[in-house]
């Protein structure tokens, strides 16, 4: 896992778990209040109804003890108590007094019944009007409830007195409909459902919930698992066990889903806001703790692709961890430097012993590995050969006939002339120098100068007849160093040649073996070195006109000199 | 015989002759409401609820209708303008609800509505009960004193009429228009009276020749009915 991310992660995870936490608990405890609230408001919105239900009742009784003494009924009380022979009319009468008396007070159902009790008349008002109805199917009772063709009709009573006696009851009734509270409302009988204004929920389970409910007591019941509430509204009828309850019943649940889906909404959208908050932080504040990291570990891998150690430059901002941490690693850094240039040194002093090694097999040939490789060196400067070339050249130029070792020393220390086979035995030792070094580790820089430092400009060169550029620069520098120093080194069977016997060999094969700007790099150098070394030592005109006499300086060079040793002198004196 | 008789009517023809008294009754609404609250709510709960059943539509023709116009102080006319009359009990409703009689005319009441009836009266010139009956029955009651009598039904307490007894037969409802005419009344003084139920009584005094008709015209005070919700038809 990358380490922003982990800082991301680990900023971003418990903000959002607490964030959400935080809205999951603010939400809950909202909804909770509503819901309190919602159902305080619902409880004194039932209690002023259960109060005008009351006092309705109340009106009612008051309003039914007037009709009570409504002369007329009385009358055809009478009429129908007496009369024998028309006995129909005078039930139709009745029926018709008590149809007037229904309609013009709003009732829905109106009786009389003898002092006894016994049903004497009643008419119930259907769409088109009151007509009688059959008393003996119907039974109605003096107080509570009946049904009719799926009616249920709410009655009460009044006696009627004639001269103090109870002659009879009028009993008048209207349509019981639970709606008309305002509030669902359930109407029960002896725990049983009569009538229920939601459509939605069995008796059966209203009834369950409900029977725990004391009949004057508020109730909370979970029905569906949605909770409800439930207050007395009123007890119609003879009371006791016999009574009617009427409750209401009211989903405080579906009441408060609106605000519920409003703040739900409210809420996730808030959250979400929140979220993306402190998403964005998250990943502002792991950018900007991990970027100085990240540039560690991108400055880390270069210098595992390169292989270079380099440094971080020194930074005085930024994060004090941060700032030790390349420290550290400058140290290290530092101590890697050092231990490898330690190796390389030892390396190349091992290298330096091999060259000698092999030097000394020949005295003849004794440091012809260190000048070949102090030539190269010069001219490869000269040249301006990159820096970081030089060593590869210098190192490369020591070793450059490291493959004669694997040559007997009778063929390399043959004085005579060499045969064909011989020849070719020595045409081998390039390769074999490269076979020699390829194992070894780190030596890889020097296989092009071992094995291609007899290559020819023009292709006739060994191992592979490399044509001109193909042969790398290093080869080609090393290639003149070797050749000049071969000349101008005495062998058992002849003396060396002068340095300008030499470069004039060289600049001979200009063009077919040896590399002509090398070549002239080296005459140049070589004019450069005999200067140098006859200012430093020429104390006179004189000593330089004997040297310009036995050719080991040119004419112009030698013009150049004097003028530097009139100077000299004239600032001496 | 023959003689005797045509000589009899040519006679009492001759003693009837005698000029019309033509009168119109109007209704006119200059009271307000205010001055008449009271005759104003037994209206209502009298007569003002038959205005909207009113087969013309047309209230205060309905209104001047039910005026009962009669002559005082003429000369009674005797046996000679008794008459027969009579008042349905139909629908719950006496029918008609104004009857102007002669004194001495005899009303009978038949019941045609399926339920018993009862009818009675409370009022001074005549106090009678003529106890329940139920349909196909008729009871009849002779009014020999003149005055207004107001007729209830026991059992069914919006039931009313009222029956004027005239003291002579110069007595009759004016008609839609307001219009009446008595004809041959005899030369004299006489006062006109018009009756309403809930405006009350007016009198006109008219003193009528034997060569000139008389003219009289009532106006009777009218306030606008609070129209109540007729009753529903059962």
């Amino acid at each position: 896992m990358r380490f922003a991310t982990r800082t991301f992660l680990s900023s971003f995870v418990p903000f959002a778990v607490l964030i959400a936490l935080g809205f999951w608990a603010v939400r809950a405890s909202v909804i909770e209040t509503v819901r309190d609230g919602l159902r305080a408001s619902a409880r004194d919105n039932q209690v002023a109804l259960t109060r005008e239900h009351a006092r309705n009742e109340a009106r009612n009784q008051k309003l039914l003890q007037g009709i009570a003494e409504y002369p007329t009924l009385k009358a055809g009380l009478q009429l129908l108590a007496t009369e024998r022979s028309a006995s129909d009319q005078a039930r139709n009468t009745v029926q018709d007094q008590l149809s007037e008396i229904g309609d013009s007070l709003s009732f829905d159902f109106v009786m009389v019944s003898g002092a006894q009790g016994e049903p004497l008349a009643a008419v119930l008002r259907y769409a088109g009007g009151f007509a009688p109805v059959n008393l003996i199917r119907l039974n109605p009772p003096v107080q509570g409830f009946f049904s009719a063709d799926d009616r249920l009709y709410e009655v009460a009573s009044v006696p009627i007195h004639e001269a103090g006696v109870q002659v009879a009851t009028l009993t008048v009734g209207g349509r019981f409909d639970v709606s008309r509270f305002g509030v669902p409302a359930v109407l029960l009988h002896k725990g049983a459902v009569i009538a229920a204004q939601m459509r939605d929920l069995a008796p059966a389970q209203i009834e369950k919930e409900l029977a725990a409910c004391a009949p004057a007591a508020d109730c909370e019941p979970r029905i569906q698992d949605q909770a409800y509430l439930s207050l007395p509204l009123g007890l119609i009828g003879a009371g006791g066990d016999d009574s009617y309850v009427l409750r209401s019943l009211q989903n405080v649940d579906a009441a408060s889903a609106p605000l519920q889906a409003v703040l739900r909404k409210l809420f996730l959208v808030a959250g979400l806001m929140a979220l993306g908050a402190t998403l964005g932080i998250s990943a502002l504040s792991s950018h900007s703790i991990a970027r100085p990291l990240a540039d560690v570990a991108a400055h880390l891998r270069r210098s595992g692709v390169t292989g270079e150690l380099a440094e971080f430059p020194e930074s005085r901002g930024g994060a004090q961890e941060i700032r030790d941490l390349t420290q550290g690693f400058n140290h290290a850094a530092k101590a890697v430097r050092e231990s490898r240039e330690r190796l390389t040194r030892a390396y190349v002093q091992f290298v330096g012993s091999l060259a000698q090694a092999l030097d000394a097999r020949d005295a003849y040939t004794a440091g012809h590995s260190r000048r070949v490789s102090e030539y190269s060196c010069a001219i490869a400067k000269a040249m301006n050969v990159p820096e970081q070339d030089l060593e590869t050249i210098r190192v490369g130029a020591l070793l450059h006939d490291l493959g004669k070792i694997g040559i007997s020393d009778l063929v390399l220390q043959k004085p005579g002339r060499l045969t064909p086979e011989e020849n070719e035995l020595i045409r081998q030792h390039p390769v074999i120098g490269r076979r020699i070094l390829e194992n070894v580790q780190g030596l890889e820089a020097y296989l092009g100068i071992v094995e291609l430092h007899h290559e020819n400009l023009d292709g006739s060169g060994y191992p592979h007849g490399l044509k001109g550029e193909e042969t790398p620069l290093h080869a080609r520098i090393v290639k003149v160093a070797d050749a000049y120093d071969a000349m101008t080194s005495d062998r058992p069977y002849r003396r060396g040649k002068s340095h300008a016997e030499a470069l004039t060999v060289l600049k001979s094969v200009c063009g077919s073996e040896m590399d002509p700007s090398v070549v002239e790099a080296f005459a140049l150098l070589g004019d450069q070195r005999k200067q140098q070394t006859l200012l430093a030592g020429t104390q006179s005109l004189h000593s330089l006109a004997q040297a310009i006499h036995s050719d080991d300086i040119s004419v112009p060079a030698a013009l150049e000199m004097t003028e530097q040793i009139v100077v000299r002198e004239r600032e001496a004196s | 015989m023959w003689i005797k008789l045509v000589t009899t009517l040519l006679l009492g023809a001759a003693l009837l002759s005698g000029s019309d008294i033509r009168g119109s009754i109007t209704i006119e609404r200059k009271l307000t409401r205010h001055n008449v609250t009271a005759s104003a709510g037994i209206y209502q709960r009298g007569t003002a609820v038959e205005l909207g059943v009113d087969a013309e539509g047309d209230p205060l023709a309905f209104e001047r209708s039910h005026v009962a116009v009669y002559l005082e102080g003429g000369p009674s006319s005797g046996a000679a303008g008794v008459v027969r009359a009579s008042i349905e009990q139909r629908d719950r409703r006496f029918v008609p609800d104004l009857l102007v009689i002669p004194a001495g005319s005899t009303v009978s009441f038949p019941n045609v509505d399926p339920i018993f009836h009862n009818v009675f009266s409370l009022s001074k010139p005549r106090n009678f009960d003529l106890g329940n009956y139920p349909k196909g029955q008729t009871r009849m009651i002779t009014f020999l004193a003149p005055g207004t009598v107001a007729v209830y039904c026991h059992l069914h307490s919006n039931m009313a009429a009222t029956i004027v007894v005239a003291p002579n037969r110069w007595a009759a409802r004016a008609d839609r228009n307001g219009a009446f005419t008595f004809k041959d009344v005899p030369a004299g003084t006489y006062t006109v009276v018009a009756w309403h139920k809930t405006a009350g009584t007016f009198r006109k005094t008219v003193t009528i020749s034997d060569q000139s008709d008389a003219e009289v015209g009532f106006t009777l005070p009218y306030v606008e009915p609070t129209y109540m919700k007729p009753l529903a038809h059962r």
